[in-house]
């Protein structure tokens, strides 16, 4: 680290070393839409684990704008619509019900005040909180973003414990969003507010990057004409790359993290 | 930088201070374009500190230098009116940028199609009240995201020229600046923003690091040398503490993605970490980098005067004009990223950029930047590539 700082022109090669392992293509395969395989691992989630051992399995998604439309041909093609179908197939018979409290333009303590009336209501075996989007666009203060994240979180594990498990979803990947504000500094305070809480991160963003730099799905640069087919693609792929990472963490059940 | 009631040549010009500060201006670059992969090798990756707070420290340190001379030489009416004059060109090139930021953002809205699916965009401020947007940016109370060092920097200049004659009495200014941080992290003073939530680095805490620059700047090299000497212990013991930071944070941020969790305590204990306020621990992690670099690196280190890191001095010499053009160059950069991706662009953009940034520090060089255009002849032109 301080050896950066001492010879910049022996560090200069390191550089591009680092920027050519960077861009190394992610390990992807055919399953959900070519997604990455890590970001569609998660760590152990219990509250999924012992649903599937039962008869049903409750999601509560909250968020905002994508959660509602965004762009798509209606409702029904929405993340959360088909994550409930796609889910529901696999792990059937236990059944699935997905409800979904998004609104456009809603912020994190927006969510919070949802969650906190909510989810003693719906004893959730799963909450997928989408946000960062809103608050990186109108630059609001990301440390308190990830505080009101952590106070929530904490306040679901006071009253559901192990029986609930968090998600936290990142914004989606744009070139616009990217160049006109600080997203960047919003996604590591996600990283870091779920790691802090016992929730995990799923990274939209990541998954969505991988699929315009392989050419596979650009909403930004789809014609006109398109654009709903190709809105309802993107969320038909990002609930199945929600799916397997909820899979996934469900398949590790108990285990203990870390 | 000798006795500060020695007027330093440019022979005692520590040129170390200038290759770091050139360093911070490139980095400054590099993270102000969204998507350049150089920005995963900045400061920021492994330290709680990044390139603003190197930015922010130096700028203290050349302030207190030219500033600290012209008091002694002009008396405190004549600096603080230079100081005020300083503050009028940082207010102009921010609301130039301001200018070319929003060029930029409608230039890309028509460019990408952004609004079908990213709705929530409308939400920017800018897009919904374009007229009182401007109003509120020459209020500097409207920020966009990448325009918030200049005005940061503009209050600081402002709050030193008022603090001016302390200069004389560090331990006083240092004293009233550690209780003006103090009380400002205490009670959570801040400048108000039109988008709620304060300013996005607070000036009343960020002028703590500036104030320290400006006593490093005028204390005698060999006074700070017995006051803060080398020992190696400590040395071991703060690379080891800075190692053991960069290592935590890399596990809370790309540990999930392989597999590996960070214990829950260490990332609680990160995210206490904020940036408006210029945490302690950032503070801290900047002094002490500050300190190993200043021993490791001799102040005659023969490295320093090969082409390359000679490159990064220039550029450190030319500090203002060279961070307004890197803000402008970070516009382009974006656009060019926006519409092209893969290691060509990556490699265009990052060469240009730096070849433009180099282009600058020579030409502002050589018609005699800022600081010797505003000097009456009769005075010394030493101190004429300084530029707080």
């Amino acid at each position: 680290m301080k050896a950066m700082s001492l010879a910049p022109a022996s560090w200069l090669p390191l550089l591009v070393l680092a920027g050519a392992l960077a861009w190394t293509p992610a390990r992807a395969t055919d399953v959900a839409c070519g997604a990455p395989v890590e970001a569609m691992e998660a760590a152990p989630m219990a509250g999924v684990f012992a649903a599937l051992s039962h008869t049903d399995l409750r999601i509560l998604v909250v968020g905002s704008a994508s959660t509602q439309g965004g762009g798509t041909s209606g409702r029904a093609a929405t993340w959360p619509e088909r994550l409930q179908s796609v889910l529901a197939e696999r792990v059937a018979p236990v059944t699935v019900a997905v409800e979904v409290f998004g609104r456009r333009g809603t912020t994190a303590s927006d969510h919070a005040r949802i969650l906190a009336e909510q989810a003693p209501r719906l004893r959730p075996h799963l909450i997928i909180w989408q946000l960062g989007t809103v608050e990186a666009a109108r630059g609001l203060p990301v440390e308190e973003m990830a505080e009101t994240v952590q106070e929530a979180v904490a306040r679901l594990h006071a009253v559901r414990g192990e029986r609930t498990d968090v998600v936290l979803m990142d914004p989606q990947f744009s070139r616009f969003l990217r160049g006109n504000a600080d997203v960047d500094s919003y996604r590591d305070w996600l990283r870091i507010a779920a790691a802090a809480s016992g929730a995990q991160l799923f990274s939209r963003w990541a998954i969505m990057r991988h699929w315009v730099e392989t050419d596979r799905l650009d909403l930004e640069r789809a014609p006109t004409a398109q654009r709903v087919a190709v809105a309802d693609r993107l969320h038909d792929c990002l609930a199945q790359a929600m799916a397997e990472f909820i899979m996934s963490g469900a398949q590790r059940g108990r285990l203990p993290r870390n | 930088m000798k006795s500060p009631s020695v007027a330093a040549g440019p022979s005692t010009r520590d040129i170390r201070v200038d290759f770091l500060r050139g360093l911070a201006l490139w980095f400054i670059f590099i993270t102000h374009t969204p998507g350049n992969l150089l920005a995963h090798a900045t400061l920021r990756n492994v330290a709680l500190c990044d390139a603003t707070e190197v930015f922010v420290l130096l700028a203290g340190y050349a302030a207190g230098i030219a500033y600290g001379r012209m008091l002694e030489r002009d008396g405190w009416l004549t600096a603080a009116a230079r100081i005020v004059g300083r503050m009028g060109t940082l207010y102009v090139a921010h609301i130039f940028l301001f200018v070319v930021f929003a060029a930029q953002v409608g230039f890309s809205a028509a460019a990408l199609n952004q609004a079908a699916y990213l709705d929530e965009l409308h939400l920017d401020p800018f897009g919904q009240e374009p007229y009182r947007a401007l109003l509120e940016a020459l209020l500097l109370r409207y920020q966009p995201h990448f325009l918030d060092i200049l005005p940061l920097y503009i209050v600081v200049l402002g709050l030193f020229a008022l603090a001016l004659p302390l200069i004389r009495r560090p331990a006083w200014l240092l004293g009233m600046s550690v209780a003006l941080y103090a009380l400002t992290r205490a009670l959570g003073i801040g400048l108000p923003s039109w988008t709620g939530g304060g300013w996005f680095f607070n000036p009343f805490a960020w002028q703590l690091l500036f104030a320290i620059g400006v006593v490093l700047g005028r204390a005698d090299p060999a006074m700070l040398a017995r006051r803060l000497p080398w020992n190696r212990g400590l040395a071991v013991l703060a690379g080891l503490l800075l190692l053991a930071i960069a290592l935590a944070l890399n596990l809370v941020w790309h540990g999930p993605v392989l597999g590996t969790y960070a214990p829950e305590w260490m990332a609680a204990a990160i995210a206490t970490v904020d940036k408006a306020g210029l945490h302690p621990a950032r503070l801290a992690s900047v002094l002490l980098l500050g300190w190993l670099v200043a021993h490791l690196i001799p102040r005659d280190a023969a490295w320093l005067s090969h082409p390359l890191p000679a490159v990064f001095v220039m550029m450190g010499q030319q500090g203002l004009a060279v961070f307004c053009a890197g803000i402008f160059l970070s516009f382009l950069g974006r656009l060019a990223l926006e519409m092209a991706y893969g290691p060509a662009a990556q490699a265009l953009v990052n060469l240009v950029g730096l070849l433009a940034l180099i282009g600058v520090a020579v030409v502002s060089a050589w018609y005699g930047g800022e600081g010797k255009r505003a000097r009456k002849p009769s005075l010394p032109a030493a101190p004429g590539t300084v530029t707080p």
